[in-house]
This record gives C-alpha cells, sequence and structure tokens, in this order.
C-alpha cells in the first residue's frame, strides 16, 4: 500500500481521468437500480396518473373521463371522512409519538446506559403493523383489557366502546401506533441530543440554567433542524396509514375509521372503481410529497455536499 | 452528568416507570395466548395462568389458520430479496461515488425520489402488470417487488457509506489494474459489511411485516405472506378463537423480536438510517 503515499497528481495525468476510464462499466454498475426501478416504481405511478382521468373496472378497456373523478372524489362524503380520519392521524401522530419521543430522549439524555433505558419502546418497531393490531385489538375490545383496568380503578370510561364509536376508535389506532413508533423518535431525538455540542450547555449550566429554561433556550433550538426532519417524517408515515386500521377496524363500523389509504385500496380493489381510486391516489401523494418536502431537500443537499 | 444526582434518579425511576408500561401490551399477549379454551373467558385477562396451552394455541395457529405456509413463504422474501436488494444498490452506489459516474447525482436524485411515492400509487398497474406477466400469486412475483422496493434505500445508505471511504483505496486499486468489478467485489464490499448487514436486517424486518403488498398481489396459501394471512385469521371468517389469533401474533412476531434483541446495536443503527 506504499502507492497510497504517492502524490496522487503525477498519477492522474499519466492515466487520464477516472471519469473517463471507468465511464462505461459506471454506467454497467447503476443501470440494474435505475431499470428496476424505473419498471416497477415509476412506469406504475405514470400510469395510476393516467388511470385517475379514466373510468376503469379493473377488466377491459379504460375510458376517458377527464376530471370526472376527481369532482366525483371531492363530493363524495366517504372521501371527507376518510380524510378527516387521515387529518387526525396526522395531527395525533405529531403530537403523540414525536412528543412522547421527544420526552424520552430527553428523559434518557446523559444517563449512563441509556440505550437500555430505551430498549422497551424500542422493542415494538420490530413487531409488524398486523401484530400490533392484533395486541390492541384485544386489549380495547368491548368489556376487554382496558375496560377491566379502568373498572379496577374505578376510573372514568369503563362503559365507551373502544372500537366501535367514531371518532373514538381512530383516536385508540393512533395510540396503538405511538406504543409502536414512539421508540424510533426517541431514537432521532437521542441522536440529536448526543450530537449537540457541550460549550452552549455547560455555559448555560453556569449561568444557572436547569430544567425547562435549559430545554426552552438551548436544547429546543438546536434540535430544531432535526424536529423539522422528525416532524415530516411522521407526516409521511401517518399519510400511508394502512396495516394497523386493517388489522383492527377494516375502517370499520361501515366506513367510519377509514383513512385515504384504506379507502384508495377499497375503491379499487373492493367496489373495481379503479378510476376514482387513481384520484385518491394521486391526492395522497401530493400532499405527500409537498410534506416530504420538509425533509427531502434537507437530506438531498446534504448527500450534495458529500459528492 | 454521571453522578447520581437527585435529578438522575428521578429521570431512571420515571424511565423505568414508562418502560413497564410499555411492556403491559406484551404481558396481556403472552398471558392469553397460553390460555387454553376452558380458561379463555372464564380466568381474568389479566391473570397469569402459566404458558401451558401456548404450545397448542401456537399450534392451531400454524395448523388451521395457515401461518406455517406463510411463515415459509415469508422467510423466502425476507432473505433474498434484501440481499439482491443491497447488491444492486450498492452497484449503484459504487458506481455513483468510486466510478465518478457522469451525472451521478441526477441518477441518485432519481433513485432515491422513488421512496416518497406511496405505495398506493402503484398498486393498481402493479396488480394488472402481474396478472398479465403471469406473476400475480407467484413467490418470483414478491421476490421482484420486494426486492426493488429496498433498492433505492439500499443505493442510498451505501452511496453515503462508499463517500466515506478514501479517494486513495480506490486509485491504488486502479493503479494495480484491477478492475471495476474486481474493486467492487473484492475491496468495497468487505469494507462495508457492517452498514450491508444493517441495510439487510431492517429491510428484512420490513418485508417480514409487509402486509399491503401481500394483500394486492397474492391469493393462495402458499404465496401469501405471513401478515397477510394472520389478517384472513383474524377476520371474523377465520374461525379461529381469540387466543389462539393472540397465539399467532405472537408466533409471526418471535422472528422479527429475536433479531432485535440479538442485534439491538445494528437494528436499531439500521432503523435511524432507515428514517432517512
Amino acid at each position: 500500500m506504499t502507492t497510497v503515499a504517492a502524490p496522487p497528481t503525477t498519477r492522474t495525468k499519466a492515466e487520464g481521468p477516472p471519469g473517463q476510464r471507468y465511464s462505461w462499466s459506471a454506467r454497467g454498475f447503476a443501470t440494474p437500480a435505475l431499470i428496476l426501478v424505473g419498471i416497477v416504481l415509476y412506469l406504475p405511478f405514470v400510469w395510476t396518473g393516467y388511470l385517475s382521468f379514466t373510468k376503469y373496472s379493473g377488466v377491459g378497456k379504460a375510458s376517458w373521463v377527464g376530471i370526472q373523478n376527481y369532482r366525483d372524489m371531492f363530493s363524495n362524503p366517504e372521501f371527507y371522512n376518510a380524510m378527516l380520519n387521515t387529518l387526525y392521524w396526522v395531527v395525533g401522530t405529531i403530537a403523540l409519538p414525536v412528543g412522547l419521543g421527544l420526552a424520552i430522549a430527553l428523559l434518557a439524555h446523559g444517563i449512563r446506559g441509556s440505550f437500555w433505558y430505551k430498549l422497551p419502546f424500542l422493542l415494538p418497531y420490530a413487531i409488524s403493523g398486523v401484530a400490533v393490531g392484533v395486541i390492541w385489538t384485544f386489549i380495547l375490545q368491548t368489556d376487554g383489557a382496558l375496560t377491566e383496568a379502568l373498572e379496577f380503578f374505578n376510573l372514568p370510561g369503563q362503559d365507551l366502546r373502544w372500537l366501535l364509536d367514531s371518532p373514538l376508535n381512530t383516536w385508540m389506532m393512533i395510540i396503538a401506533s405511538t406504543w409502536q413508533g414512539a421508540g424510533v423518535n426517541a431514537l432521532l431525538f437521542g441522536i440529536g441530543l448526543a450530537s449537540i455540542p457541550i460549550g452552549p450547555v455547560e455555559a448555560a449550566r453556569i449561568d444557572g440554567a436547569s430544567g425547562w429554561s435549559m430545554f426552552r433556550h438551548i436544547y429546543w433550538p438546536m434540535l430544531r433542524p432535526l424536529t423539522t426532519v422528525v416532524v415530516g417524517l411522521a407526516i409521511v408515515g401517518s399519510l400511508k396509514t394502512f396495516d394497523v386500521v386493517w388489522a383492527m377496524t377494516k375502517g370499520g363500523p361501515g366506513k367510519q375509521s377509514e383513512t385515504l389509504a384504506l379507502r384508495m385500496w377499497k375503491s379499487t380493489f373492493q367496489e373495481n372503481q379503479w378510476g376514482l381510486g387513481g384520484a385518491i391516489a394521486v391526492f395522497l401523494t401530493v400532499i405527500t410529497v409537498l410534506a416530504a418536502g420538509l425533509y427531502l431537500r434537507r437530506q438531498l443537499s446534504e448527500s450534495r455536499s458529500v459528492v | 452528568m454521571n453522578r447520581l444526582t437527585v435529578g438522575g434518579v428521578v429521570r431512571r425511576i420515571v424511565l423505568v416507570a414508562l418502560g413497564l408500561f410499555w411492556l403491559i401490551p406484551v404481558y396481556l399477549l403472552l398471558a392469553n395466548a397460553a390460555k387454553t379454551d376452558d380458561q379463555y373467558g372464564f380466568v381474568d385477562v389479566w391473570k397469569p395462568v402459566g404458558l401451558g396451552g401456548l404450545w397448542a394455541n401456537m399450534g392451531a395457529a400454524w395448523d388451521k389458520g395457515n401461518l406455517g405456509a406463510g411463515l415459509a413463504s415469508t422467510a423466502v422474501y425476507s432473505i433474498l430479496s434484501p440481499a439482491i436488494a443491497v447488491l444492486i444498490g450498492a452497484a449503484a452506489g459504487f458506481a455513483i461515488v468510486a466510478l465518478r459516474l457522469r451525472h451521478g447525482f441526477a441518477w441518485f436524485v432519481i433513485i432515491f425520489s422513488s421512496t416518497i411515492i406511496p405505495l398506493q400509487m402503484i398498486l393498481m398497474p402493479l396488480f394488472r402488470g402481474y396478472v398479465k406477466f403471469h406473476l400475480y400469486d407467484t413467490r418470483v412475483g414478491m421476490i421482484i417487488i420486494y426486492t426493488v422496493l429496498t433498492i433505492p434505500f439500499a443505493a442510498f445508505v451505501m452511496r453515503n457509506f462508499f463517500s466515506g471511504i478514501a479517494r486513495e483505496v480506490f486509485e491504488a486499486a486502479t493503479v494495480d489494474g484491477a478492475s471495476s468489478m474486481r474493486i467492487f467485489a473484492r475491496i468495497y464490499l468487505p469494507m462495508s459489511v457492517s452498514a450491508l448487514v444493517a441495510i439487510f436486517i431492517l429491510q428484512a424486518t420490513l418485508i417480514w411485516n409487509d402486509l399491503l403488498i401481500g394483500l394486492t398481489l397474492t391469493r393462495s396459501s402458499d404465496v401469501r405472506p405471513v401478515m397477510t394471512a394472520l389478517v384472513a385469521m383474524q377476520s371474523t371468517y377465520g374461525g379461529s378463537t381469540m387466543q389462539v389469533v393472540l397465539a399467532g401474533g405472537l408466533l409471526v412476531s418471535l422472528p422479527t423480536v429475536v433479531l432485535f434483541l440479538l442485534t439491538q446495536r445494528t437494528f436499531t443503527r439500521g432503523m435511524a438510517l432507515g428514517q432517512f
């Protein structure tokens, strides 16, 4: 490995820029990824966009109907219901898993072996949305474990039907999903807290700051960029909510707890209205891309600086 | 900060209490997945009965609930797909960083941006295309879609990882006249085992836990992934008792939970990477 120590300029001149010498094999290495992503992800993406302007039942030919599906979508009460529930999911996910994650990360910050304290919160992340749904359906069923616990401690809420009344069922499912997701946010905030330079923290401590004022004036401003990313991720994740709801209520009773992602699936694969399903998918994608803008630009620009 | 202060003790107590509270659902799952038909509904849900009935309930979930077939399929998917995807993604990252692919950043943006597309936006054409090309309800079809869904993330992480490898490593190899394939396979891949493993473990877990793809692209119990089978079993038409469904939920969660417990650091590293 003595060649490593040689001045790089002489070698570059002798061999030509590596970009030329390896340009063909470079394309060869990157092409499989691009082709697969192009055919399996981008092509269907465009096709769904086209389908959203057609009337199509899944078989036969699709006929062009212009913006009719979008008109139908915006005059459809089921769509508004799904949109409202999805809004609950977005707001609930920012408040609960993100808020709790931040709280856990702050509590564990600087404690020796903080990883072990976070372990119980990280564990549910390994469990699927479906299994989380199975567990929480059991806990929340009428006269189930939660109701029994409330009776035992003589607390209010004993006669609530957790999964049968709306919007209560959506909020209970958000709690189930919080159980699964809070740990990831604690992990991310933990990484963010660990990267805060010790200088300002010590300076503030000497000035007598502690507790709330420390959080308010030191940690919070320094976590701001990370918080933006975490909130962006939470919004994008909650817009896609499907598994937990499918496993717990299937969107029911009736259609009361459906999310947009669920409504799209049912419109398409159960009610054979592919055009409408496509319109919902496009709508969902537009909001997702807007929300992803919160963190994606930052990521890509950071990546660019690495190149 | 490592001195035991009053604040530190309070924080530890709060964390432990909250942690125990967090484990209550796991306790309830274990306590009730183990109840026999005689015990369930008669013994309080909060009371444990030992683990006597667990084996029989898991067996019922395996056979009558068809989870056995689903587990076999899912095991194939979640090992093969991330393994292939990691290699394809790493190759793309290698081309962009080490081989200095022309317009590499544009390639990267195109490949990576596909991660924000909601699955809903591709399911319909995927279903039609799979039916047309006889990939619907086949294991090959499932391996393909899981692989492609994993590639952008693998390319993203590996590109960033390769950026951290000194340029001199590549240049030294070119002086020796090594082909790009040899540099990739003999130098870059071995140097990045830790990143490859982190991606593999996270993506294997995500594929293991998938519901939506299985729900859309499979039908028969031999091809259907395990989460889709569990959902079918849990529905009112599944004909399984609650304790058997719970045992099924436990059964399908064990592999990923064990994986998590065995590889905590690598797993959580992948988790953190997976968010970006």
